[in-house]
């Protein structure tokens, strides 16, 4: 299937590329091309894919097979052939080669994938052993750079040795280049009476505020799981409704369905459920936030170090360098008390691979300052000028929900009932909350900074330093052509796919121009 | 694609009036052939499924012979000749000093530029049905979380690579 198709990438600097540095000799004795991973991880990857697929094997000789042996043992031997000649194909067509400046790496039985590596892009090697491969004698390789979206390279497996040598000589490269690097781990191991007073901390009084706005429903979901899983532990009627009516007197059940005590019980039950939700969040603030501490570290890479936790307490450093973005966050009402929350936007590999880079979960704009003055990212001001962007946010919008709106309520009140016009009221809100949003999208342009703000109920102001720019798309969709609009997205390591920093209707040319300025 | 000067396309995108992609560098021929093919087979399926959607609703409702499937063909058929050549002329690329330009896009356009020095690293990809029509894929990944992946179809294999070297002398230590 595979065999007589084109290579992809036939290069000729590999030669050159390998063997011309002497470290490079241990791990290229062989040959100096391409080579194959370790052939006993065929077994691995293998017995992994069996192992997967054994449920449904077991699945098949209860059901289809009527537990005929014989059957299933001919499709699990075929499924197993089947298995093990794939990962062999894929063996034999995963080559790599490590080079003086890059790896290599090619894959792809049918889609042929030529990676090349650059070893200044490679943030982390980390060399990992499961039980069967340590047994083995193996490791894979995991080559971490900053692109977060799936894996970067991986290398599995191959022999301990081979695997220790690849990462000793990239570390070995990446010392000669900056002599003072990854001393970054060892900061967490500071003396512990030479701490400084923390940058930022939080004491219970303002992590019980912090939590105030960390409405959550995450008791209910408990309970109703804890309902769900220890269900034989209640008594079996709990769920019938005879039972409970046998437990009420008939009288308060006729109380109840009448009009007004479903009010009150409306009421209640609304109240209930904001009690449940601030209880939540009160919980989960103290769990996650306790003893929140932020200080600065200096030894190897400037980084801050935040300490946290009342159950499992993480420790984390994250260099400043790799700081992409400052956050603030905060809403109508927090922000009407002056509380704000900062994150920064940082590379998902950082520490322990905890991916909220929450920084001062609650803290004023003096406190929020001081943080950012300890970073190259510049705090709001007073002189920043800030731009509306095109009305069509709001109104383009609006006309599109009050014609569905629309639509609805006059469809259903003419064949339905009359009442179902009351519908229209619905794009009241509508309107209101894209006004408001209009409102409260505005971004600003500094010789060094962007700012761009979002949204009104969970208000996001971005603070993006220019040079921590990776791309910058400008997009139209069809509704666009005609306004002549477009939206700027501009893409920076780290943080969220789903919502990523956007500056929406702005006209073509000022989206041109600003893009020039931004890169 | 020096010697392509009587291709009516090449001319087109010359015609200041007409151009479609900016006058950026167009995509190799051979890939409108592939969005035909791509789109044909897209076609085919629809109008397979439209029929059979039609016989099931026909057996509930009196429904006209036709009724879902003739709009579908004549989607079908628009998607198959006019859709390809204007996707086409629409992609672009511009190899500058510093970074890549890539438009895109016939109703949704996308114009991206991603600076050579935030580039992570690159691929040269190419597809069993790319591989028809003697094209590749250039795929760059940047640190970014949107956009990490910038893909440009429809290359020469040569060109693509040669690309790749262009790029690969721009990637250095400055970090992230």
């Amino acid at each position: 299937m595979t065999d007589g198709l084109p290579e992809t990438t036939v290069h000729p600097v590999t030669q050159s590329d390998v063997d011309s540095d002497p470290a490079a000799s241990r791990l290229s004795s062989h040959d100096t091309g391409f080579r194959h991973l370790h052939p006993l991880s065929i077994i691995l990857k293998s017995a992994a894919a069996i192992g997967q697929n054994l449920i449904a094997i077991v699945i098949l000789y209860f059901s289809v097979f009527d537990r005929n042996i014989v059957y299933t043992g001919l499709v699990a031997l075929a499924l197993s052939t089947f298995i093990i000649t794939v990962m062999t194909l894929f063996w034999w067509r995963f080559t790599y080669q490590v080079g003086r400046r890059e790896i290599r790496i090619k894959s792809g039985l049918l889609r042929r994938n030529s990676r090349s590596i650059p070893y200044d892009r490679i943030q982390d090697v980390s060399l990992e052993q499961k039980l069967v491969s340590r047994l083995l004698g193996l490791a894979t390789v995991k080559l971490e750079t900053g692109a977060s979206v799936g894996e970067d390279g991986k290398l599995d497996a191959l022999l301990l040795a081979d695997a220790s040598a690849l990462r000793d000589r990239l570390h070995d490269y990446k010392s000669r280049i900056t002599a003072d690097a990854d001393a970054t781990d060892g900061a967490t191991g500071l003396p512990e009476k030479q701490e400084r007073k923390p940058l930022f901390a939080m004491d219970n009084r303002r992590i019980f505020i912090a939590s105030l706005f960390n409405f959550s429903f995450i008791l209910l979901a408990i309970m109703a799981a804890v309902v769900q899983n220890l269900d034989f532990l209640l008594p079996e009627e709990i769920f019938s409704l005879k039972y409970w009516a046998s437990e009420f007197d008939e009288q308060i059940i006729i109380n109840a369905l009448s009009m007004s005590a479903r009010f009150i019980w409306a009421i209640g039950a609304l109240f209930m459920l904001v009690a449940v939700g601030l209880l939540g969040g009160i919980i989960r603030t103290f769990i996650r936030e306790y003893g929140f501490r932020l200080d600065r570290v200096d030894t190897g890479r400037p980084g801050f170090r935040r300490r946290r936790g009342l159950f499992t307490l993480t420790d984390m450093v994250m260099p400043i360098h790799r700081v992409q973005a400052a956050i603030i966050k905060t809403g109508p009402i927090r922000s009407h008390f002056g509380w704000h929350h900062l994150q920064f936007q940082s590379l998902a590999s950082d520490g322990s691979g905890e991916r909220d880079h929450s920084v001062a979960p609650c803290a004023n704009m003096k406190e929020i300052d001081a943080i950012l003055a300890e970073t190259d990212i510049a705090s709001l001001s007073d002189e920043l000028e800030f731009h509306h962007v095109h009305s069509a946010l709001w109104w383009r919008d609006t006309l599109l929900w009050t014609a569905v709106i629309l639509s609805i309520s006059v469809g259903h009140g003419l064949l339905l009932h009359s009442a179902a016009f009351a519908l229209i009221i619905l794009a009241i809100p509508v309107v209101i909350v894209k006004y408001l949003n209009w409102c409260h999208h505005q971004y600003a342009l500094t010789e060094t900074h962007l700012f761009v703000r979002r949204g009104w109920w969970r208000r996001k102001l971005t603070i993006l330093p220019l040079h921590k720019v990776q791309t910058v798309d400008i997009a139209q969709s069809p509704l666009d052509h005609p306004l002549d609009l477009s939206s700027l997205t501009i893409g920076i390591a780290g943080g969220s796919t789903v919502a990523p920093l956007q500056i929406k209707d702005i006209p073509v040319s000022l989206a041109s121009s600003l893009r020039e300025k931004l890169i | 694609m020096t010697d392509m000067t009587i291709d009516p396309l090449k001319q087109m995108e010359k015609d200041s009036a007409r151009t479609y992609n900016q006058g950026l560098t167009p995509l190799n021929p051979p890939h409108k052939s592939l969005i035909r093919l791509n789109n044909g087979i897209i076609a085919v399926i629809l109008v397979i499924a439209a029929m059979i959607a039609e016989s099931f609703i026909r057996g509930e409702l009196p429904l006209a012979i036709g009724a879902i499937t003739g709009p579908m063909a004549v989607f079908a058929v628009i998607i198959f000749t006019v859709l390809p050549g204007r996707i086409y002329r629409r992609w672009g690329y511009d190899m500058g000093d510093e970074q890549l330009r890539i438009l895109r896009g016939y109703l949704w356009r996308t114009d991206t530029i991603v600076p050579f020095n935030r580039i992570q690293h690159i691929d040269v990809a190419q597809g069993p049905m790319q591989r028809m029509f003697g094209l590749s894929t250039l795929i760059v990944h940047t640190a970014g979380t949107h956009n990490s992946i910038v893909a440009l179809p429809g290359l020469a294999p040569q060109d693509a690579e040669s690309m790749r070297d262009t790029i690969k002398d721009h990637i250095r230590q400055d970090m992230i």
